[in-house]
């Protein structure tokens, strides 16, 4: 086996079905093509089938329908121990009666490689994951952040073309799991490794990904950059479930998005656009004015100092509430109680799609 | 709260253990005062110390034979129960079986039967079917008793068996039967050694069972002692119960020692 890595595989998940006790679909007919070298992740709440995704490619798991292509290779038929990848799970899964170097060494004595060499290349993962001295040490003797990083050792010291993440930082307070974040992803750079991330954070996932799967009940809702999954959310879910977001149900009508009692809202109207519709729009991106034209008039119900920005929740005359952050530039005088005109860029808002 | 309630919860706590542990190792002591006293019947209290019994009881063929025979029978009980009780364990639990829990209650139902009813029915069906009374059939009915409780020390191990650990050995390419050497027998071998051990005493002194399957000239230590009884009560048989408790307590330590249980008490 040659010292450099093996150059990173492109997945290519073709129509895959996987049912549970044939009846309740996990995955539903997924497709989806990931770029050699890529940090993608699959992030969804539970049950949306991200882990189930993740196991058909780890192949714990056999698809009822559907091919897994992986570097060109079908591999929808290969057996776990052939596959050739890296798997990291949120519980570790260390051999508790092996030594942290036994761990780190198990994947290459199955490959059955001279002792030499695994002795070399352990101690090579070790200090990448910087847990050079502890070779001798048990997993119970280690903290949960060590434990992760032995395990991740264990996944990347066989050289895999992909590695797989399932919820890897879930068991780790919240300090931790950031600066293990930034590790990963430093890891997964000098690597060049394309690495499926499983995640049910949608901050973990915006940070670390090239790109994004946002999933539910079994289906890809989007695929795309963090910026677009963030900015660009195309079903009412994606919106829903990454960040806060108002969301306005209503009509396209002669150019306009029309909402409530005949009010319009600020929106891009391309073309000849008809029928019912929502459009959202993100909290940062609103504008608090005060009560001119084209404006959703209302008062302050609430105001959250966060810090860097206040988040004002704001009741509509219709009675809806609005969501709107402003940047604290330390001149805002503001109150509970004021009247205010929420407003927004037409291009900021989003018309998302049922 | 106050340390009053403490230290009395202590003292109850203490003397209930002291008592459990006398009321366990007062008939031990008993034996070993006998065993050691001279006088030629069971007397209290001891009027000196000798090793006469002990040279008795070495001395003796019936003995040494049903000895040898009692730790070869024990020997071979322990190796097939825990192998046929971890091979039920593990199917039990991961084999997915409709009716497991039948399954696991029929394994274990040569406990809740009297022993005497288990070694008479054996003893039944080895005489119909011509096969008479070999030590296999001795061994197969002791194995019949001993094998719950490796399933049980093991089904126990298995209950909180994180078979991610095992999915992460066949990710870094072990094979199946790899993953079983590698990381499923050695994670739950500890509770395979338990019920081994369980086995191997529940076989030594084994007395029911034994009691119909032995041949003349064929029993086993147990039913030696219970047949010497009957005729002699003297210092003998306090030695030949020392005996059996130093061999038993000896293969425990050394299953301990030779195989270690305490580095996988912290799973």
């Amino acid at each position: 086996m040659a010292q450099s890595g093996r150059p990173p595989a492109s997945i290519r998940i073709d129509g895959v079905t996987k049912t549970f006790d044939g009846q309740v679909k996990a995955v539903d007919d997924v497709t989806l093509d990931i770029e050699a070298g890529e940090f993608f992740s699959l992030l969804g709440p539970s049950g949306c089938g991200k882990t189930t995704t993740l196991r058909l490619i780890a192949g714990f798991e056999t698809a009822d329908a559907g091919r897994i292509v992986v570097g060109g290779q079908d591999i929808t038929d290969l057996p776990v121990h052939k596959r050739d990848m890296g798997m990291v799970f949120q519980s570790y899964a260390l051999f508790p009666h092996r030594t942290v170097a036994e761990n780190v060494a198990f994947g290459l004595r199955m490959r059955g490689l001279p002792k030499a060499e695994i002795a070399e290349r352990v101690a090579a993962a070790l200090k990448q994951v910087a847990l050079d001295g502890y070779e001798a040490r048990r997993p119970s003797q280690l903290s949960g952040g060590q434990q992760q990083r032995v395990a991740l050792a264990r996944a990347i010291v066989i050289r895999p073309a992909v590695l797989l993440c399932d919820e890897p930082l879930g068991a780790l307070d919240r300090k931790l799991r950031q600066s293990m974040q930034f590790e990963l992803k430093q890891l997964q750079k000098e690597l060049g490794v394309t690495l499926v991330f499983v995640t049910h954070d949608q901050e973990e996932a915006l940070a670390m990904s090239d790109r994004i799967a946002v999933m539910n009940a079994g289906k890809v809702e989007q695929v795309g950059a963090p910026s677009e999954i963030y900015d660009r959310p195309r079903t009412r879910f994606v919106a829903d479930f990454i960040g806060e977001i108002n969301l306005f149900e209503g009509a396209w009508s002669g150019g306009r998005f029309v909402t409530g009692k005949d009010r319009t809202l600020p929106a891009v109207t391309n073309g000849a656009r008809s029928g019912t519709g929502i459009i959202a729009v993100r909290p940062e991106k609103t504008r608090l004015v005060g009560e001119i034209d084209g404006a959703l008039g209302g008062r302050i119900e609430t105001a959250n100092f966060l810090g860097g920005q206040v988040l004002y929740r704001v009741v509509t005359d219709e009675g809806r509430a609005v969501l709107a952050k402003e940047q604290n530039v330390g001149t805002s005088s503001r109150k509970v109680g004021d009247r205010v005109g929420v407003a927004w860029m037409p291009s900021d808002a989003v018309s998302l799609e049922a | 709260m106050s340390a009053r309630r403490l230290d009395a919860g202590r003292v109850a706590y203490y003397t209930l253990n002291g008592a459990i542990l006398t009321f366990l190792l007062l008939p031990l002591a008993i034996v070993a005062v006998f065993a050691l006293n001279p006088t030629p019947y069971i007397s209290f209290p001891p009027v000196g110390v000798t090793l006469r019994w002990f040279e008795k009881f070495f001395a003796n063929e019936d003995f040494m034979r049903s000895l040898w025979l009692s730790l070869r029978v024990a020997a071979m009980v322990l190796v097939l129960s825990t192998v046929l009780g971890a091979m039920c364990a593990l199917a039990l639990a991961r084999g997915r079986l409709p009716g497991a829990g039948i399954l696991t209650a029929f394994f274990m139902s040569p406990l809740m039967l009297p022993a005497i009813l288990t070694g008479l029915a054996l003893f039944q069906v080895l005489l119909l079917s011509g096969v008479g009374r070999p030590v296999w059939g001795l061994v197969m009915g002791h194995t019949l008793v001993a094998v719950p409780y490796v399933l049980r020390t093991t089904l126990a191990v298995l209950a909180n068996f994180d078979t991610r650990v095992e999915e992460a050995a066949s990710s870094l390419g072990a094979s199946p039967v790899r993953v079983f050497f590698e990381v499923t027998l050695p994670l739950i071998r500890p509770g395979v050694i338990a019920g081994g051990i369980f086995a191997f005493i529940v076989s030594f002194d084994q007395f029911p069972i034994s009691l119909f399957l032995v041949l003349p000239k064929g029993e086993t230590l147990p039913v030696v002692l219970f047949n010497y009884m009957k005729f002699d009560l003297d210092g003998a048989i306090a030695a030949a119960s020392m005996v059996s408790i130093v061999m038993a307590l000896s293969v425990v330590l050394l299953l301990e020692r030779v195989i270690g249980l305490k580095a996988y008490v912290k799973l």
